[in-house]
Formats: C-alpha cells, sequence, structure tokens
C-alpha cells in the first residue's frame, strides 16, 4: 500500500529552513503535486520522501513504515529525475532493466520480459535497442519513465519531469502521464513550479511557498476557494488581478475606484478595515463603450487598454485607469477570441458581485471567496 | 504493519547495515598503504639531519640521536646548489609562462574560431605531444651549437643585464627548447577547457563588435584563469624536473650555468663514498619550489580541476 | 531607418559523409522598420539558422540579405549594427553588469568613457536594474540576468535586435511578465526586432507579424490572428493555438464528410470551396465545439469523456466520439466552473462556420473558418 504520511516534518540547512512544520496526508493511488516557486521548499520535501535528504525532525511514513532512516533503495519508491539522468552507455532496454537488477525474484529471462513489457505499454518498443543520445527528449522522457515503472514500486516520486520539453510536446506528455498513472494505480507525488501542470494533473495540489503548505486541495478549489493570497496569485494564468484598499462603511474604496459590497460580503468581512479585492481576469466583463455615454453602473469602471495579447482563442487586456496612465497594467481582462479591442480604446469593465474575492491586507488570509452554483453547472453537461 | 510510535520505530537495522566486514578490510588497507607511501619520506628527511656515522649505525627511518643530530648536510647542499637554483628558476619561469600562454592561444583558435584545415593542424599539436625527447636530443643540439647558436650570439647582451652573468646565456635555447616541446600538451589541456565553455560567449562578443584578438583578451583569458593555475603548475613541475634537454644543451654538471637537475647527482659524491646526508638534503632543498608552488596555488588548481570535471 | 529585406536565402551544411544538408529553403522575407517579427516553429525547423545568418554567426549560401540598400552577406557580425540576445543570456562572467553592458559599447564605438557610463545607467534605469551595476552575472536571479542580457543589447541603440528565444529559461510566471515588459520596450525604442521561439503562444501574443517556419521552409506570414484563424495549410493550423486544433481525416462521399466515428453534412457553399478534392481532412479549434448544449441535429455527435484537465478559468476536455474507435479522439475547451468527469457521456457540435477543410494529400487549407464581420477582427487580420 503506497499511502504517505508527512507529520511535521522539518529540514534546516545551516541557519535556513527549507522546509517547515509540514504535515501532509497522501491516500494510496493518489496523484498528489506539489507546487510552488523556486526555493520554496518542494524539492526538499521530495528528496526527503526520497531518502536523499534526512529531515532535521519530524516523521516520515510510506504504507504505514517509519521512513526516516531508511536508505532509498530500502522504501520501495522510484523516482524521476528533471534532467532524465539516463545511463549514456547503456540501451534503452539496459537502462529500463536496470531497475530490477538489485531486485531480488526475478530470473534473468524475466527482466528481460518485463523491460518488453514496459516498453509498450509506454509505446517505445521499437527503440530498445537504440542509446539515449539517439533519442528526442520526449522518447527520453518516455525512458526515464520506464525505468520507475519497470519496478513496480509503491510511490512513484517526479521532480519537474517534463520542464525540460517544448510547449507542445509538454502538453501532450501531461495527459498520457496522467493516464499511465490512472492506468498502473500508484501513489505519485510530483514536483513542478508550473501551475498549469498542477492545476491539470493533480487529483488534489499541496501549494508551498516559503518552507510552509499555504493550501492542500483539488484544484477546482484552488482555484476558486484559495486560503490566501499567495495561493490565489499563484494559481491561475494570467494571474487573478489585486486591488488593495480599504472599507468605509459597506463600500471597498481604492486608489482609482471604489465599488459596493454587497450584504453577503459584508458578513464575512465583518469590521475589517483594510482589504485586498480580487477579481479573476476571465471573471471580467469588457464592453465598447460609447466615450459621450456618461451612465456607468455600480459595478463598473471606465478603462484605457493598454496592451491586447491575442491569443486566437482568446485575448488578454491590460487595461489602465484614465486618470492615471502610467500604471498601464492596473487591471488584466480575458475577453472571447472573436471579441477584439484594440490597444487605446477605452471600455467599460464590469466586475461582477458574485465573482470577487475579498482577502484581509494584513495578514492574507481570504475572507470571502467568489459564489458559484455547482449544481446548475454541473447538470449542463449530462444528459 | 505495525504502526509504531516515531520514537521507538528508530530503524537501527538500516543504520548498521553498512558496517560490515568488507568495510573493516577497506580501512585497513588504505592504513596500510598509508604507510607504504609514507615511510619512504620519513627515511629520506631523517637520513637528511642524520651525521654520516648516525645513518650508517641507525635503522634508516629512525629519528637520529642526539648526537647523531645535524643541520651541516642540509647548509652544504644549499651552498652547493644556490647558482644552479637561480639558473633553474631563470629557466623555468620564462618556459612555463610561454609554452602556458601560447598552448591557450593556439587552444582558443583551435576551438573557439572556426577556420579551414583546423582539424589537420589540430592534428600536428596531437603529434606533437607524442614525439619523444630522445629521437631529438642529436638534431637539437647540432641545431644550437652549430647551425644556429644563439647562446654565444646573445652572450654580452645577457652579460649586461644586472644580477645576470655571460653563461646564463646557455639558457636562452633552453628555454626556446621548452616552451615548443610544452605548447603541444598546453594546447590539448587548454582545449578540453575551451571546449566545455558556451559558445554563445564568443558569439556575444562579435556582435558586441570585438575583434577575435580583443574576444581573447577581454573575455577569454580572464575566464581561464582556473584552468591557468592547473596548467602553470603540471608545466612548471615538468621543467623544472627535466633533465636530458638541459644535459644536452648545457653539458655537464660543472658548467656554470647549469640547474639544479644537472647538479644534483654530483652532490654528495666523492671519491672516498656518497654522502647520504648530503645528497637526502639536496634533494629535499630542490624540491622546494615545486612545493611552494603548489601551496601558492593550490585554490586555483582544485578550482580548475573542478571545472575541468 | 532599418529594413530587413531576406531574398531567397538558403543555408546548406555539409554534413561529416560529404552529404548536403539544407537547414533554410529560400526564405523570402520583407522586415519594415520598427516591425516585431516572430520567427516560429519546431526545434529543427531552421528559425535559428535564419536568426544566426542574420547576425553574421553563420555564412548565406545562397540568396541575399539586405539592411535598407546594404547587402549584408559578406559584412562580418562585427560591422552589421546589430545587438542578439541569446537563449543562454552568454553573459561574460567575469565582468560586472557595468562591464557586460559596457563592453559592446567600448567595442563598436569611439563614445569618450562617461558617455558610455551614462548610457548604460540610463539603460539599467529603463529596466529597473540600477541597484545591479556592481554585481556580477552569477549573483543575479534568472530574471536579473535576463534584464541584463536585454539590457546589453538595448545599450548599443542598434538597427536590429535579435532574440533567440531568450524566455524560455525563465519561470511561467516570469516568462508571461517579461513577454509584456518586451512588447513595451519594443514600442518604446521601435527597433526592428526579430525574435525566435518555439512556443506559440509567445509567438501570438509578442508579434506584429509571425512567420512560421517547418523543415526549413516558410510555410506562412502574417499577423498571429491571420495564422490563428486562416492558415495556409495542416502545419500551420496544427502548430499555432494552445490547445492545438482537431483534425479527422476522412473522405467526402457526396456531400457528406465521413470521418471515424462521425458524417458531417457540408453546406453547399462549403462543397463549392473545396473543389473536387476527395480525401479531406476536417479540422476545428477547441473553443469552437459546442459541448452539451444541443440535444440533436445534424452536426451534433454522441461522445464521451475520456480525460478532464481543468485549467481553472476553463477545462480541457478529452472526447472520444461514441461510435468511433480508439483513435476518434479530440479535445474541447469549457468553461472553468462547468464540471465535467472523465466517463460522463454528452453531446458535441460542430458549427460549420467554424470548421477548416484541408486537402489530405498536400495538406493546404481549401476552407478556413467564417469570421464575424466584427471591425476589430479586420484591423487584426491582413489582407
Amino acid at each position: 500500500m503506497g499511502q504517505i504520511q508527512l507529520t511535521d516534518l522539518m529540514k534546516r540547512f545551516g541557519d535556513t529552513v527549507a522546509v517547515d512544520d509540514l504535515s501532509l496526508d497522501i491516500a494510496d493511488e493518489e496523484f498528489l503535486v506539489l507546487v510552488g516557486p523556486s526555493g520554496c521548499g518542494k524539492s526538499t520535501t521530495l528528496r526527503m520522501l526520497a531518502g536523499l535528504e534526512t529531515p532535521t525532525s519530524g516523521d516520515i511514513y510510506i504504507g504505514g513504515d517509519h521512513m526516516n532512516y531508511r536508505v532509498p533503495q530500502n522504501r520501495d519508491i522510484a523516482m524521476v529525475f528533471q534532467d532524465y539522468a539516463l545511463y549514456p552507455h547503456m540501451t534503452v532496454r539496459q537502462n529500463i532493466r536496470f531497475g530490477l537488477e538489485e531486485e531480488e525474484g526475478y530470473t534473468s529471462a524475466e527482466r528481460d520480459e518485463r523491460a518488453v513489457e514496459v516498453a509498450e505499454t509506454l509505446g517505445i518498443s521499437d527503440l530498445l535497442d537504440r542509446k539515449p543520445d539517439e533519442l528526442s527528449g520526449g522518447q527520453q522522457q518516455r525512458v526515464a519513465l520506464g525505468r520507475a515503472i519497470v519496478r513496480d514500486p509503491e510511490v512513484f516520486l517526479m521532480d519537474e519531469p517534463l520542464s525540460n520539453l517544448d510547449a507542445k510536446l509538454r502538453a501532450e506528455m501531461r495527459t498520457e502521464l496522467q493516464n499511465l498513472q490512472d492506468q498502473l494505480a500508484v501513489t505519485t507525488v510530483y514536483v513542478t513550479h508550473n501551475q498549469t501542470e498542477a492545476m491539470t494533473m493533480a487529483d488534489r495540489i499541496a501549494v508551498m511557498d516559503d518552507g510552509e503548505l499555504q493550501q492542500v486541495a483539488s484544484p477546482f478549489e484552488c482555484y476558486h476557494e484559495p486560503n490566501n493570497l499567495f495561493v490565489a496569485e499563484f494559481i491561475g494564468e494570467p494571474m487573478i488581478n489585486l486591488v488593495r484598499g480599504t472599507r468605509s462603511e459597506t463600500t471597498f474604496v481604492g486608489e482609482h475606484f471604489s465599488y459596493p459590497l454587497d450584504e453577503d460580503v459584508m458578513e464575512s468581512v465583518g469590521d475589517r478595515d483594510d482589504l485586498v479585492l480580487g477579481v479573476r481576469p476571465e471573471d471580467i466583463v469588457v464592453a465598447d463603450t460609447d466615450p459621450d455615454d456618461a451612465a456607468i453602473g455600480d459595478h463598473e469602471l471606465r478603462m484605457d487598454v493598454t496592451v491586447v495579447e491575442p491569443h486566437g482563442d482568446q485575448n488578454v487586456l491590460h487595461l489602465s485607469h484614465p486618470d492615471q496612465p502610467s500604471d498601464d497594467d492596473a487591471l488584466q481582462a480575458v475577453t472571447g477570441g472573436m471579441h477584439l479591442v484594440t490597444r487605446g480604446d477605452r471600455v467599460t469593465v464590469r466586475i461582477p458581485p458574485d465573482t470577487i474575492h475579498v482577502f484581509d491586507a494584513e495578514t492574507g488570509t481570504a475572507v470571502h471567496n467568489r459564489r458559484h452554483d455547482q449544481e446548475a453547472d454541473l447538470t449542463e453537461l449530462e444528459q | 504493519m505495525s504502526q509504531s510510535s516515531p520514537t521507538g520505530s528508530f530503524d537501527v537495522a538500516s543504520l548498521v547495515e553498512d558496517v560490515n566486514l568488507r568495510r573493516v578490510g577497506q580501512y585497513a588497507l588504505v592504513v596500510f598503504f598509508l604507510g607504504f607511501f609514507l615511510v619512504p619520506l620519513e627515511t629520506g628527511i631523517m637520513t637528511a639531519i642524520k651525521t654520516n656515522e648516525s645513518v650508517a649505525r641507525s635503522l634508516p627511518f629512525a629519528p637520529p640521536a642526539s648526537e647523531g643530530f645535524t643541520l651541516g648536510n642540509i647548509q652544504f647542499a644549499l651552498e652547493q646548489l644556490s647558482g644552479s637554483f637561480f639558473n633553474s628558476l631563470v629557466m623555468s619561469i620564462p618556459a612555463t609562462i610561454g609554452s602556458v600562454l601560447f598552448g591557450s592561444m593556439a587552444a582558443y583558435g583551435l576551438t573557439m574560431v572556426n577556420w579551414r584545415a583546423q582539424m589537420g593542424v589540430l592534428m600536428l599539436f596531437v603529434v606533437g605531444v607524442f614525439v619523444p625527447y630522445q629521437a631529438v636530443l642529436v638534431p637539437l643540439a647540432r641545431f644550437w651549437n652549430n647551425i644556429f647558436p644563439l647562446a654565444r650570439m646573445i652572450e654580452p647582451m645577457v652579460a649586461s643585464i644586472p644580477f645576470f652573468q655571460g653563461y646564463h646565456a646557455d639558457l636562452v635555447p633552453l628555454v626556446i627548447t621548452h616552451i615548443a616541446y610544452g605548447i603541444p600538451i598546453c594546447t590539448i589541456l587548454f582545449r578540453s577547457y575551451y571546449q566545455s565553455l558556451p559558445n554563445s560567449l564568443v558569439e556575444a562578443g562579435k556582435i558586441d563588435g570585438a575583434s577575435i584578438t580583443k574576444i581573447y583578451r577581454r573575455i577569454i583569458l580572464p575566464i581561464s584563469k582556473p584552468m591557468f593555475g592547473v596548467v602553470f603548475i603540471y608545466q612548471f613541475t615538468q621543467i623544472y624536473n627535466e633533465f636530458l634537454f638541459a644535459f644536452t644543451l648545457v653539458t655537464g654538471s660543472d658548467a656554470p650555468a647549469a640547474p639544479v637537475t644537472l647538479v644534483l647527482p654530483a652532490i654528495g659524491a666523492s671519491t672516498s663514498g656518497i654522502d647520504f646526508g648530503i645528497r637526502m638534503s639536496a634533494a629535499f632543498l630542490a624540491a622546494v619550489p615545486t612545493l611552494i608552488l603548489y601551496v601558492a596555488f593550490a585554490e586555483q588548481f582544485a578550482k580548475g580541476l573542478r571545472t575541468e570535471a | 531607418m532599418a529594413r530587413l529585406t531576406l531574398d531567397d536565402v538558403t543555408k546548406v551544411y555539409t554534413d561529416d559523409g560529404g552529404g548536403d544538408i539544407v537547414a533554410v529553403e529560400e526564405i523570402s522575407l520583407d522586415i519594415d522598420d520598427g516591425e516585431f517579427l516572430v520567427l516560429v516553429g519546431p526545434s529543427g525547423c531552421g528559425k535559428s539558422t535564419t536568426l544566426r545568418m542574420m547576425a553574421g554567426l553563420e555564412t548565406v549560401t545562397e540568396g541575399e540579405l539586405r539592411l535598407e540598400d546594404r547587402v549584408l552577406n559578406d559584412v562580418s557580425a562585427q560591422n552589421r549594427d546589430i545587438a542578439m540576445v541569446f537563449q543562454s543570456y552568454a553573459l561574460y562572467p567575469h565582468k560586472s553588469v557595468r562591464g557586460n553592458m559596457s563592453f559592446g559599447l567600448e567595442e563598436s564605438t569611439d563614445l569618450p568613457d562617461d558617455e558610455i557610463r551614462q548610457r548604460v545607467e540610463e539603460t539599467t534605469d529603463m529596466l529597473g536594474i540600477s541597484d545591479l551595476l556592481d554585481r556580477n552575472p552569477g549573483q543575479l536571479s534568472g530574471g536579473q540576468q535576463q534584464r541584463v542580457a536585454l539590457g546589453r543589447a538595448i545599450v548599443r541603440d542598434p538597427e536590429v535586435f535579435l532574440m533567440d528565444e531568450p524566455l524560455s529559461n525563465l519561470d511561467a510566471k516570469l516568462r508571461a511578465e517579461m513577454r509584456t515588459e518586451l512588447q513595451r520596450l519594443q514600442e518604446e525604442l521601435g527597433v526592428t526586432t526579430i525574435y525566435v521561439t518555439h512556443d506559440q503562444t509567445e509567438a501570438m501574443t509578442m508579434g506584429d507579424r509571425v512567420a512560421v517556419l517547418d523543415d526549413g521552409e516558410l510555410q506562412q506570414v502574417g499577423t498571429p490572428l491571420d495564422c490563428y484563424h486562416r492558415p495556409n495549410n495542416l502545419f500551420v493550423a496544427g502548430f499555432i493555438g494552445e490547445p492545438s486544433m482537431n483534425f479527422f481525416d476522412g473522405s467526402l462521399s457526396g456531400d457528406i464528410f465521413r470521418g471515424d466515428g462521425f458524417d458531417y453534412p457540408l453546406s453547399d457553399a462549403t462543397r463549392d470551396q473545396i473543389g473536387d478534392a476527395s480525401d479531406l481532412t476536417l479540422g476545428i479549434r477547441p473553443e469552437d465545439i459546442e459541448v452539451g448544449e444541443r440535444r440533436s441535429g445534424d452536426r451534433t455527435f454522441d461522445a464521451e469523456v475520456v480525460v478532464v484537465e481543468p485549467q481553472g478559468n476553463e477545462n480541457t476536455v478529452h472526447l472520444r466520439f461514441a461510435e468511433g474507435g480508439e483513435g476518434a479522439r479530440f479535445t474541447a475547451t469549457t468553461t472553468g466552473r462547468s464540471r465535467v468527469e472523465s466517463g460522463d457521456r454528452t453531446t458535441v457540435s460542430f458549427p460549420e462556420d467554424a470548421i477548416h477543410l484541408f486537402d489530405g494529400e498536400t495538406g493546404n487549407a481549401l476552407k478556413n473558418r467564417e469570421l464575424p464581420s466584427n471591425r476589430a477582427i479586420g484591423a487584426y487580420i491582413s489582407d
């Protein structure tokens, strides 16, 4: 069984605390992604799981067994490295087989058979007799996976395995890895700094910053119900818009606009004064404006378009407030691919009240997250 | 699977699993070889500070008894060697600097600049490494003595330099020979280092408008400092310790221009026998310059080896 | 003024066996003064070679390279008045930031020292790295090194900027930031820029025009939205856009396109555009597929959800036709708040105005999608 338990795990390098008091339970067969900016302690955590680093304090259990002092080869884990770490002088077959060589209970023929079997699963049977330097990046990646799979371990540990591939291939391998993990049903801990990988692949995401765990939840929750400012900012591309301001009665007052908060939001805000208002770029509604039309709704503002980034299926607009053009990136909004706006246009921007997030400006904790009507959305797709 | 409490589940087995007979054997072997290599050295030092009688009477590696101790050997050897020390340094330092510098330039030209016939020239350098010393001795002697007697031509000039005597001119052909002979190996060493540098550095320099020589002087030369440490030490040791060329071109231990390696075999030998104390002292003194060099460049040396790996 | 022209430029390498490898084949491009042109393509497509020929780091085998009216073919890199930003940054490791930036000015101009100093400081101010002037590259973060590399190019005030995948070593967040910043800088400076990347997102969002290369040949040159909505051929259609366009191979029988697992009726107008090709490939972008909205109709099919990749703002849904084989997979994007799960049954509709048809043999586009007569779209798509 491959359930993993980390309790109060701590790692110090000299005076710096790399991982601080981390507790995390990972279920058997789960795909957990550890994500965070570089230096957040995610790799250190993975390396402690692998037995390549010793925890300063705290405990690691895999399958209920205490692992802190066990050498890597006795942990029944397999690891895929960022640079693949293939043995350059061995063929693909030998590379894959190598993982089994130290394993007991196999005859030589069985080892060969197993290597061929794994190669088939990965679709690299025709590469078995090539050397690593004759393979493309994607193929090397598969061999590295094969070397991990062949041992049939309890746990897969992956350290940014896709970061050396180009964008197209990465998207492809993402789905493939997911399929494979489903098929093999092995507990997987996957480290990345890329929030897209985290969102698309994980059963659950563990967001880390500065050695501390910020949130552990499903991708959906991390995106729509972030615990704090860091998670809200880190998850999502383009980034969530954040505006600092204060509360005056039931109105949020920022530097350039004020925004009335409805009852529901006020209930969670209470008497906090310093707030941060957050809204995802795709929730902002952008409409072309008639410059003479002075009427502006409660939740609307006038803004100028400073940059348009067309993506084809959507456009990312960078907006500025007319009274402060120097801040050319005050808000970002996403519009549909067919709705085109030109740089320099003045537009009306509407922030729907049910899409806003409110954070405490001092602590950064979320006091109110967006509303969403899950049931209605769910039924839409079912027949 | 039992879920034991964190403190109780200390995995003793995996802590001690590596401590076994094999490891004990490995350490024993290490200790043995340490002794094997260190005892001769110790013996040498002991012999150098013993009087002749003491050498004859005590065990070679035993320390001298109180009346057997002397520093006279070292003093005598130093007097004998002082002139040749100067000769050796006058020869080794320019020869080392020359071969290292030219080697680095050649490596730069052969690695980071593209031109035709590059491979052919590189092959010549590789072959140059393998030309045996013995094969060139006779032509070398004839060349410097008969065909192009450089030493005799510049003798008056050398004599006019302060601290130098006319006979030091005899060292000039030796210096040139060492530079020529050292270039191939230095080139190969630098080449492997330059190959590990990203090519984009030179390209960035070109786009910045610098000429090929400028790029060498202002970018490549400063970057290769650690490698210079390694090659300099290697080359200095080679040239300082070299005997054959010196013997051929300077001829004999009694020549005034003789470097240390020529004088060393003659010290302590007389008709009445060999004075081991003096010999040992001289041998240790002769090794001192290379030791100083290693200590002085130790950091660069280690850095260079690291970057090369 | 710096208008860069490539006239049938070809690059042929000789390999070790004496054979010829054509890296770049007869590329003709006209790059206007002040234009931002992105050269994009998969690795090995010849984009970097083309850039290196412009830089003078590779010789031109055939054809002509002109800057205004001056033929550059035989001008050495030192004398071209161009600046280049390398993927690896290629900062001089032994020089301080100041030294790195002033080196180019010292070598290529006769400016006095204090003028050089002043220009370097102006540039670092512009890039926000003034406080790093005395550090060495080894002490800088990736993003800072990137800025220094840019600064080294900007400070020389060249006729042309060449950039070779300058953002590929940065992490995702920083890359998105630098993308807009680079765009702004280029606009401010108005210097002709040629930018090489394998990342189609960079190409779409940054370029005034995009030149798509494959296998040494130019596939299409146009505005980003041109390439997205009106691709010349299968390659461009598949390369531009993330997730990629869906392709279905099939044949025409009467007015019906027969693919694996679905039959798609074509209207007369569409039928007329195809001519007499019978082997066809039907293409449709993931965001144009309507999932679960219509219950029936000619262009609506039953499908099963295979994998869901949530991205937060949208979901990428991998689907399979209910009646198709294992290979008949395709992807659609749905809004982020709809919860779809693998195994769900649903319907998909392909609106006819969104489909592309390609010749099955040559891959050339026979029919591209209809575009709404929107004023803004016209401005973004060149004729």
